[in-house]
């Protein structure tokens, strides 16, 4: 069992995500930084897909009640038991006892508590994740609060050895500004070819509207093509026949603040989409904090997919690390 | 006595007073103790209360009303 | 048939999506469906979401399974084995959906937000019954309710359904959204913006013209109801909903319904040919409401 003694700003039960039930309108929730989620995993030996806590901004206080094996990864909120500083990225053993906690943050804007075998919650449509807007999913359904008590399962699949650690050069690190992939694409033809360029020319700045269902950015107005719209799509020309919404798409609102859709996004509405951050950048999306800066670089298919397998060469080379097996 | 500061933990717009009707938390040259709430940071659609971490004298705020600041911003000077 | 003009994009490294048509029209619906069905039967291994929309769908993928480029091969080929309409069966459903108009919580929405609404002075009931030439609100009703809407999509939020009117184009309603979003619309709101009308599965924002509220969910999860066993949602793309005005005094009488786990939605199983539709719309639907409320 862990109590929580603070729960920290938003910190829920996630795990790799809610998968197949796009097209009823549910979109994935899961963890954010999937690359640091899986990480973290590996670390203290669980299944791929056993739910850890993902904190934001701001860590919790926790008390363990039993003996267990835990891992902390993602930005930096640098950890500490009972007080002393431990190290991220590394197995560690807390005993019976033990407070976690957590010093301000010091760069990125998500961290990764993974326990041996992960945080005990229902299963709801294949997973554990948390779904804030339906509540539904992970504990109860909403962030932890106060008093709240978790269970820990029997998703531990092998044991590590207590001290392994990811070496530096698998581990991101996170400056104030930042330069996010995309794919652009969908409904791009309603930007004028000036807007689009200036879409990927401008610094864009995170508002503070920026969460797990998506990041909204200031920048500069961009400009659709005049036309007459089509019947059914509404009056404004950001509007299209209300239409699907890929995981990572951006949208441009009357042309006024573009909105990444993340993990928690809307599936679908009437707005055009002109590009779609590619999937192994969502990762370092989860990253970025308000008041920070994005940059857009367009890049291609063959890009996307060699970053992909760029991740699971590094993921596969963690697991050599944590299992001892090749 | 040194200079001392009091940080936001969290990125997000400041706000010196509770809501817009009512005054602010502190003023400059008021005397805080640790744990006095002297803002609030709104971001994820949460606020969050901004407590002095020690006791001292608010000399001056660093950071204007509703200002977006960053996370581990200072936003006050004590002494 | 010829003049849809499938166009296909890359929505990041995992998802395909589809535009059959810029503007919306039961063709291009009808022929999204029959493409999507066809998909989900061939059973092509990567493929994690089928996700047809109302003029366009998109395909999620496993790219290290499947590459994005023979996806869209793939989807090409199937779009060009579907010769014309009367090659797309459906099976749909038609069901009775009850809606309190001009109710008192959807009301109570309108006037909070009187200020993000083009028109200030009127409700969004009788500002859209204007702008869509009804002289009453009570003509734009009978007009919303005389004929079955098409569930043309699902999506947004878990179970929210995009309902378009099955009459002729020239009968359609169309309303604009809101100037700027509510930050609040009530569970159940029904609801119309662009050619759509839906229903509100959970209290959120939103940025439809809100004409009143359903009594019976379309999202819950409450296993007792008999429509939530499977599901927690209720709608399906292809059912057809034919939004009946009912009284206060049946609205709190279904309510107590739902509450008590008992409700469930008076369905009737329908087969049919997307040619039917299009020919002739008022036909098809007079067919939809006999078999409603007489089978």
């Amino acid at each position: 069992m862990i109590k929580v003694l603070e729960p920290g700003i938003e910190t829920t039960v996630q795990d790799k995500g809610r998968e197949g039930y796009y097209e009823i309108g549910m979109p994935p929730s899961g963890a954010m930084d999937r690359y640091s989620y899986l990480a973290g995993n590996l670390l203290v030996g669980n299944e791929e897909n056993a739910s850890s806590l993902e904190i934001t901004y701001m860590g919790p206080k926790l008390q363990f009640e039993e003996d267990a094996v835990i891992a902390i990864t993602g930005g930096e909120i640098p950890p500490k038991i009972n007080d002393e500083p431990v190290p991220m990225w590394t197995t560690l053993t807390i005993k019976k006892g033990d407070i976690l906690s957590f010093d301000f943050v010091k760069s990125g804007a998500r961290v990764y508590l993974a326990i041996a075998g992960g945080i005990d919650v229902p299963v709801l449509q294949g997973s554990r994740s948390t779904y804030t807007l339906c509540q539904i999913g992970g504990f109860e359904g909403r962030a932890l609060k106060a008093g709240d008590e978790l269970k820990i399962g029997e998703m531990q699949e092998t044991s590590v050895k207590e001290g392994t650690a990811i070496p530096d050069e698998f581990i991101p690190a996170y400056k104030k500004s930042h330069e996010i992939r995309v794919i652009i694409g969908l409904c791009s033809y309603r930007l004028t070819e000036e807007s689009k360029q200036r879409f990927l020319d401008l610094e864009w700045k995170v508002t503070p509207e920026a969460n797990r269902v998506g990041y909204r950015f200031k920048g500069e107005r961009l400009n659709f093509v005049e036309r007459e719209q089509p019947f059914g799509a509404g009056s404004n020309p950001s509007n299209v026949t209300d239409l699907g919404y890929p995981i990572g798409s951006i949208q441009v609102p009357d042309g006024i603040e573009p909105i990444a859709l993340l993990n928690d996004a809307v599936t679908g509405g009437g707005y055009a989409t002109i590009a779609t951050v590619i999937s192994t950048d969502l990762s370092h999306m989860a990253q970025i904090k308000t008041n920070e800066t994005v940059k857009f670089k367009a890049v291609d298919l063959d890009e996307a997919l060699e970053a992909r397998k760029e991740v699971r060469r590094k993921l596969d080379k963690i697991r050599e690390l944590t299992t001892g097996q090749k | 006595m040194s200079d001392k500061a009091i940080i936001s933990p969290l990125p997000g717009v400041f706000y010196r007073k509770p809501s817009p009707e009512e005054g602010n938390y502190v003023e400059e040259g008021q005397q805080v103790e640790a744990g006095d709430v002297i803002g609030l940071v709104e971001v994820m659609k949460n606020f969050h209360e901004i407590k002095a971490q020690e006791s001292g004298t608010v000399e001056s705020f660093l950071v204007e009303n509703e200002t977006v600041i960053d996370a581990g911003q200072e936003v006050a000077k004590l002494k | 048939m010829k003049e849809l003009k499938p166009r296909y994009d890359l929505g990041g490294d995992e998802f395909i999506f589809v535009e059959l048509a810029q503007e919306m029209s039961l063709e291009a619906n009808f022929r999204g469906i029959a493409i999507t069905q066809k998909l989900r039967e061939k059973n092509i291994e990567g493929v994690v979401d089928i996700c047809p929309s109302n003029a366009s769908y998109m395909v999620r993928i496993d790219p290290e399974v499947i590459h994005p480029h023979r996806m869209i091969e793939e989807l090409k080929a199937i779009d060009n084995s579907i010769e014309d309409l009367s090659d797309i069966q459906i099976e749909s459903r038609a069901v009775d959906v009850p809606v309190l108009f001009e109710d008192p919580w959807t009301h109570e929405a309108v006037m909070r937000f009187r200020d993000r609404h083009q028109d200030p002075e009127s409700t969004d009931l009788e500002y859209a019954a204007r702008i869509n030439g009804y002289d009453t609100k009570e003509d734009f009703i009978k007009a919303i309710t005389d004929s079955p809407f098409i569930v043309s999509m699902v999506g947004f939020v878990p179970g929210l359904p995009f309902c378009f009117q099955v009459v002729p184009r020239e009968q359609q309603i169309e309303v604009p959204k809101y100037v700027r979003p509510r930050t609040f619309t009530p569970e159940r709101t029904f609801g119309f913006g662009g050619a759509f009308s839906v229903i509100y599965p959970v209290q959120g924002a939103g940025g439809y013209q809100m004409f009143g509220i359903a009594p019976a969910p379309v999202f819950s999860q409450d296993t007792r109801l008999p429509d939530f066993k499977e599901s927690i949602v209720f709608p399906k793309q292809t059912d057809l909903f034919r939004y009946r005005a009912i009284t206060r005094e049946e609205y709190d009488s279904i309510r107590e319904e739902v509450e008590a786990g008992t409700f469930q939605y008076k369905t009737c199983d329908i087969s049919f040919k997307a040619d039917e539709v299009i020919e002739d719309p008022k036909k098809f639907s007079e067919m939809v409401m006999r078999r409603l409320y007489n089978d």
